[in-house]
């Protein structure tokens, strides 16, 4: 078999395992925690009918967005009304691709490395495609020709762009701890060694504020709450997708939840040691399959604080979302790119 | 080399969308769809830089072009609800004939730049493997041989950044 097609098989091979679990297995359990833990935080049953443990409501759910009309207003713009779900599913589909989600595995006489593309802007790729997913929000708002949708829309724009900032300076920290921007070299920067002597090297304990901001940051570009201002029902109906239906709604939908895996595993990525554990070295097959694992319950972890948050804090406000990205998160944010240098340069880290 | 061909597949693709959606955007009445029209030229820019073996301008480009300034453009063109512009009425004719010869000038320089150009030696060896670290020595020489024009250019920003404050400023008084 020559290189080249060994190497196409062996991408080819990554992306069917990383789409089979991200679309196969965590999307539709998603639907079903979310809505079981709401029904938990809220002290009622939640959907329990459709089998065991109401296990089945996602595909029930599915089915629903599926067969429903599919409607669009006459006064919509057709062309950007149909294209706008499809611009932000897109990117939050393809940003995996840079995300490692296991070490090294030895098979068939390669060594594969478990992330489908290590390029060396690993980050700035991902941040790239969350700044072209803003166009599918702003662009559903203004096809729509709806007021609350337009709002809904400008709202998403503004806010996402206002925490880009923070989070970018936050990643830039974490970037200048581990020497590289590719993120299978951050991961086994965090691996390599300890904080203070007795903390594993996970960027959360250096850069603990960095962290913060990041975690945070990420729930106001997922447009989650308490940030999930652009789709506010009390005042705007439903926001920038007020105008969607059946499927179309399902891709925003389904954008929202893919968004939130990827800003899970990016969070255990780049500050929580992503497949690596703390003093342990995994080692053989076995060990690169643990990694996986690791990495699998790290982002669940994630996952679960997103679901937690959603149903346990209230909205915030429009002007104090604002003020938080700008006055608050901007300038911490700076503060830790300074700390994080001096801790370089005195070869804290 | 069938990897060669599809690099030359790639880069006539991505060569042909940048120059229609160029066209788009300026023959575009709508201004949303102008935007977007470059949005997607910048797309295609982004490709011919990875062809290129620069992924980091690529990315540069679409985070800082795409996802940021063009954001702002639609922002602006939203919140002013800007509608399709009127038909034409040539209320500036002076501006219209300068502005057709500085573009014809632009074109003719550009063609022969083009056709002066030295011949491309040959098709560049096909990377399958991404570039090695090109980032740090990207850094080196903006602080090196580049320092000058690196610092004159923030500082260009810097100016722009506070004399929009002072207009946003001057408004409320």
């Amino acid at each position: 078999m020559s290189p080249t097609l060994a190497a196409a098989l062996e991408g080819a091979a990554k992306i069917a395992f990383v789409w089979a679990c991200v679309l196969g297995a965590v999307l539709p359990n998603l639907i079903w925690v979310e809505r079981r833990m709401a029904g938990f935080i809220q002290d009622r049953p939640g959907p329990n009918r459709v089998g065991p443990f109401g296990l089945f409501q996602a595909v029930a759910d599915i089915l629903k967005l599926l067969l429903k009309e599919d409607v669009v207003p006459i006064y919509a713009d057709r062309l950007l009304h149909t294209v706008a779900p499809l611009i932000l599913l897109v990117p939050a589909m393809t940003t995996f691709a840079v995300i490692p989600f296991g070490s090294t595995i030895h098979l068939f006489g390669r060594d594969i490395s478990l992330v489908i593309a290590d390029v060396n802007i690993g980050i700035l790729y991902v941040f790239a495609l969350t700044s072209v997913g803003v166009y599918g929000l702003v662009l559903a708002g203004w096809s729509s020709n709806n007021k609350f949708a337009l709002l809904g829309g400008l709202r998403s724009s503004a806010q996402v762009i206002s925490y880009e900032l923070a989070m970018g300076i936050a990643a830039i920290s974490v970037f200048l701890a581990a020497g590289s921007l590719r993120l299978q070299r951050v991961v086994e920067y965090q691996a390599s060694g300890t904080f203070l002597g007795f903390l594993p090297l996970w960027n959360c304990f250096p850069q603990a504020v960095g962290c913060l901001i990041f975690v945070v940051s990420a729930f106001a570009e997922t447009n989650r709450v308490p940030f999930d201002l652009p789709e506010a029902e009390a005042e705007l109906v439903a926001g920038y997708h007020t105008e969607y239906s059946a499927f179309r709604f399902g891709m925003f939908f389904m954008a929202e939840y893919l968004n939130l895996i990827a800003a899970s595993a990016m969070m255990a990525t780049l500050y929580f040691g992503g497949w690596s554990l703390p003093f342990l070295h995994l080692t053989g097959i076995a060990g690169s399959l643990a990694s996986i694992a690791v990495f699998a319950t790290k982002t669940g972890f994630f996952i679960f604080l997103f679901v937690w948050v959603r149903w346990t804090l209230p909205r915030f406000r429009f002007d104090q979302l604002m003020n938080l990205g700008w006055k608050v998160f901007l300038p911490l944010s700076l503060l830790n790119l300074l700390w994080t240098g001096a801790l370089v340069l005195w070869r804290v880290v | 080399m069938p990897a060669a061909s599809g690099q030359l597949v790639v880069f006539a693709v991505a060569s042909f969308l940048a120059l229609a959606f160029a066209l788009l955007m300026v023959v575009q009445r709508s201004p949303v769809r102008s935007v977007l029209s470059l949005v997607v030229t910048f797309f295609a820019l982004s490709v011919l830089a990875i062809l290129l073996s620069a992924p980091f301008l690529a990315a540069l480009q679409i985070f800082v072009y795409a996802g940021a300034i063009l954001v702002l453009f639609l922002f602006v063109i939203m919140l002013l609800n800007l509608k399709e512009e009127a038909a034409d009425e040539d209320d500036r004719p002076v501006q219209r004939t300068l502005g057709l010869l500085a573009a014809l000038a632009l074109g003719g320089l550009l063609a022969g730049a083009t056709l002066r150009a030295p011949a491309p030696g040959g098709v560049p060896s096909p990377r399958l493997i991404p570039a090695p670290d090109e980032i740090p020595a990207l850094g080196r020489l903006l602080f090196s041989d580049y320092l000058l024009a690196f610092e004159a250019l923030s500082l260009l920003l810097l100016v722009a950044a506070v004399g929009a404050l002072l207009l946003s400023k001057r408004k409320f008084e």
